[in-house]
């Protein structure tokens, strides 16, 4: 669905959830849901993405993800799965020029 | 400070829209019920009010950034530290800083003093939640203009 991420933008995000999560890093792999398997709650879901808007500089539109998703617009996995997250760091990356 | 009705702040002394900086004013009262408990006889300041204290400074600042939209319920509080004991009559002032907006959460860090000597400070998670409706947004913004809060610096009306 959407094109590869950039290996180090996975690595980034992995190690982050990895450290604020307590999730052995090995356990995390591109096709992992951050919810459903790494069990990732909404709060320390916050801490995730403060962490990721840290570190790219970019400022995840979460309020629009869960809506859209609340709306049926998207899956969670669109938002979630590791891969496609990383793809939209990616795309807000690329967004800032 | 009107304690029994979790009303910390009794006035701006500053407040920083470009920095996302505010600094409050918090009079502890000379008396409350709280103190009757807390202790009999030794009235002393709970530290989980000081903590509240540091969540309106900056949950003020929080809401103001996002234009009055939202309210910033507090989430986390990461190392508190309460270094010195607060007693009636003491005169606080905050300072707190947002140290990142992101969507639909803020990330924010303050400190509390008395004469200048830090008594407490934290690191604060807000979830920012929708209003309930417009007459509880309008309640938050007479609160503000009562406070003199700066409301023109962030909302255009």
């Amino acid at each position: 669905m959407y094109p590869a991420p950039m290996a180090s933008t996975f690595e980034t995000v992995a190690d982050i959830i990895s450290e604020i999560c307590d999730i052995p890093r090995d356990t995390i792999t591109p096709d992992s849901h951050a919810i459903d398997d790494l069990g990732i709650d909404s709060l320390d879901f916050l801490d995730v993405a403060f962490a990721i808007d840290k570190a790219f500089d970019i400022k995840m539109p979460l309020e629009k993800w869960i809506q859209d998703v609340n709306d049926g617009k998207a899956t969670t996995e669109q938002y979630f799965v590791m891969k496609n997250l990383c793809a939209r760091i990616d795309e807000l990356i690329a967004a800032k020029g | 400070m009107r304690l029994e009705y979790f009303e910390m702040i009794d006035s701006f002394l500053a407040v920083d829209a470009t920095a996302r900086t505010i600094r409050t004013l918090c009079r502890v009262p000379e008396t409350s019920p709280i103190f009757e408990g807390h202790f009999p006889g030794f009235a002393l300041m709970p530290g989980v009010l000081l903590i509240e204290c540091m969540a309106q400074t900056c949950g003020w600042m929080t809401s103001a950034i996002n234009g009055f939209s939202g309210l910033p319920a507090l989430a986390g509080v990461k190392e508190a530290k309460l270094r010195e004991p607060v007693f009636p009559g003491h005169v606080l002032e905050f300072d707190g800083k947002i140290i990142h907006d992101g969507s639909g959460y803020a990330m924010a860090e303050c400190e509390g003093r008395r004469d200048g000597k830090v008594v407490c400070s934290a690191g604060l998670t807000y979830r920012i939640i929708a209003y309930p409706s417009d007459v509880f947004r309008q309640t938050m913004l007479r609160r503000a203009r009562e406070l003199e809060f700066p409301i023109e610096e962030f909302v255009r009306e």
